[in-house]
């Protein structure tokens, strides 16, 4: 760190699995950090199992910030930081919860919203690349929660894009992955779940660096290292590190990871749902490593701290996407989305045509097909203002195309988990599967001739301009009956 | 399932949220109207069309989503999961009809008696007449030891939609618990 003059700060980051605290010197591009530590408490589970934070999550709480403002007096720091996120955000009782806090430590936690908590983590994540000048080019930062999973990307460190999804590695467990250790059929479903949700995540530019950051990334990138033998001073997962801890996480249970791998048996237990999430993410990215950073939200909330002193919370608000500029979409008048939103989603379902055309990935067939029930979804909630002759014309094409992808789709889907059911089924058990794969693969042949002829004789135009001739400027009808 | 109810009382000039609100409470009802049926695992039919209201309701808040307050993420991901839940349980009652079929549907099978005309019938109608061509196909019938195989396969469907009917069902009861439907309708109402 350059010679300047710092303030020595604590923060404290109240997570949905994680409480922790870092006391740092700082300066506005960077920290010396003197001393850093987490306690798992999971408040976000009991936020999932009832909606509000149990009493014995608000006792344990309490205990630990005391420790952490002990910690806090020994060094003077000054001021004492706090933010809370997604489970504290969720928790129905947030505000009896502050108001314990408060009056049992005299600490003022301020609960941040999913755009706050990005951009947080984007600055802690990254702030050492900034200090050895090693940033190039576009960077992404993944934080890894609890309870909440923050996306940022950046060209050259301006962040250009950023989401808060409502999926953490605790909300995961909880949901799909309680027996421990889980069964093929929980990950294979937690995964479908993941990858539906990811398929929607609309990115114009995947970053070729990901950092990830969050307790259960820093536990994947110890058990790795552990478990694999993998050089300790490396700081990066790649995709078979995820798939060898994921066969681990599911071979022997969370306790006997802990023991082994020396880690807390908490933590062990909601691992594997890290990996799935990192997995999928880093599917979705299309990216084979990912680099782990041990920096985050509290490092960020020390450096916004340096740099705009009290203010701080205000500046980085200011910087929130959604921002007072951006006019609500609310008062958009419904016409006018109903017009937009028709050519969207015509558009997005009519991109898909020439992958499916291909036929490489059954994939591009899925997509389309789910474009086409967005496109149905749009007609239904449009259909009262719409011009009912051009109507029924297209949402009759909308059906029938969704139809015919439906019926690819379906067999594909029958044919993929026949597959993954054979390699589990003894031998005698493959040769009836190969049978029915096989007739159902002579099926699907026939089938792709009809969705090619069907695809062929889809005038992309004559569909836009049917579609734009339903809904009218100033709609065809009120609507009211 | 019958196709979307068209929704009254839509003023064409009126702010988009205020009618993405009247159309997401008429599609939570349309879904509300199936939960009758959610008690009895052989509601195939009516499970099935929970399931697309499900995901026309679920659509309806991600079109809108903009417009609505950011709880509705929440709201949205329940009601993803309960569509994909549906989803997996709809999956394996197509894959058992389909099983059925090949071991009781051909003409000559003589274990088609204890597969009843009305039930063969209704698992007909949910597989495609071009795929119920390939499956009955009387020069690919399977081999007896082939039907032994497709007969243990259908036991295990049969298991895993028992297993994945018990996971939603669980999953919509803690949705009942907290009054699920009525934080829709706050939400919306908000």
């Amino acid at each position: 760190m350059r010679k300047q003059s710092f303030s020595l700060c604590a923060a404290i980051d109240i997570g949905s699995n994680t409480i922790r605290v870092v006391v740092a010197k700082c300066v506005p591009d960077g920290l010396d950090i003197l001393e850093a530590d987490e306690k798992l408490v999971r408040i976000g589970e009991s936020v999932n199992a009832t909606g509000s934070i149990s009493q014995h999550k608000l006792d344990e709480t309490i205990s630990i910030l005391h420790q952490y403002l002990a910690l806090a007096k020994k060094h003077s720091a000054h001021p004492i930081l706090a933010v809370a996120t997604e489970a504290i955000r969720k928790a129905s009782n947030k505000d009896e919860f502050l108001a314990t806090i408060k009056r049992e430590t005299d600490l003022s936690v301020n609960i941040i919203s999913g755009d706050i908590e990005a951009i947080l983590t984007f600055y802690g994540a990254t702030y050492e690349m900034v200090q050895e000048d090693s940033v190039s080019g576009r960077v992404g930062v993944m934080d890894l929660g609890g309870g909440s999973t923050e996306l940022v990307l950046a060209k050259q460190m301006q962040i250009n894009w950023q989401t808060s999804l409502p999926i953490g590695s605790g909300w995961l467990h909880d949901r799909y992955l309680e027996p421990n250790p889980p069964t093929i059929a929980d990950i294979a479903t937690a995964h479908t779940f993941l990858q539906t949700y990811l398929a929607h995540l609309n990115i114009k530019r995947i970053p070729p660096l990901l950092i990830a950051t969050g307790g259960s990334a820093n536990s994947l990138l110890l058990l790795a290292q552990r478990a694999f033998r993998l050089d300790s001073s490396q700081s990066e997962l790649t995709l078979d590190d995820l798939l060898r801890c994921e066969g681990l996480l599911c071979a022997l249970p969370a306790e006997e990871i802990a023991h082994r791998y020396q880690l807390e048996a908490k933590r062990a237990r909601i691992l594997i749902a890290g990996v799935l999430i990192t997995r999928a993410i880093m599917e979705r990215f299309q990216l084979h490593t990912i680099r782990i950073s041990s920096h985050g939200i509290r490092e960020g909330v020390l450096l916004a701290y340096s740099r705009h002193g009290e203010q701080w919370l205000e500046h980085i608000q200011k910087r929130e996407p959604s921002a007072p500029e951006k006019k609500s979409p609310y008062d958009e008048e419904f016409v006018q989305s109903g017009r937009r939103l028709l050519q969207e989603r015509a558009k997005k379902m009519l991109a898909w045509h020439t992958d499916v055309l291909k036929h490489e990935d059954i994939e591009a067939v899925h997509k389309m097909r789910v474009a086409s029930r967005r496109l149905r979804a749009v007609l239904d909630a449009y259909e009262s203002i719409c011009d009912p002759k051009p109507f029924k014309k297209i949402y009759r094409r909308v059906k029938d195309m969704a139809d015919i992808l439906g019926m690819a789709r379906d067999t594909d889907v029958m044919i993929a988990h026949l597959r993954e059911q054979r390699e589990q089924s003894a031998d005698a058990e493959k040769i009836s599967i190969n049978w029915l794969i096989k007739r159902l693969e002579d099926y699907r042949a026939q089938h792709q001739v009809e969705l090619e002829r069907a695809l062929h004789a889809l005038d992309e135009d004559t569909w836009l301009r049917q579609i734009d001739a339903c809904l009218p400027e100033g709609g065809f009808r009120n609507g009211k009956s | 399932m019958a196709k979307a109810r068209a929704i009254s009382n839509i003023d064409a000039h009126a702010p988009t949220g205020r009618n993405a609100r009247i159309i997401a409470k008429t599609r939570l009802e349309e879904m509300y109207y199936w939960n009758v049926y959610v008690d009895d695992p052989s509601n195939v039919q009516e499970l099935h069309n929970l399931r697309i209201a499900a995901k026309r309701l679920r659509y309806t808040l991600e079109i809108f989503e903009e417009t609505f307050p950011p709880e509705s993420k929440q709201v949205i991901q329940e009601v993803t999961q309960i569509q994909e839940e549906l989803g997996l349980i709809h999956d394996n009652d197509v894959m058992m009809a389909l099983l059925r079929l090949c071991l009781y549907g051909h003409d000559s099978d003589a274990g088609g008696k204890d597969f009843a005309v009305e039930q063969q019938e209704r698992e007909r109608s949910m597989v495609d007449p071009g795929m119920l061509a390939s499956l009955l196909d009387p020069h690919t019938s399977p081999s007896a030891e082939e039907r032994e195989g497709l007969q243990r396969l259908l036991h295990n469907v049969q298991q895993q939609r028992e297993e994945r009917y018990d996971a939603f069902r669980q999953h919509w009861y803690q949705l009942r618990e907290k009054d699920f439907q009525r934080e829709i309708t706050e939400l919306l109402d908000s």
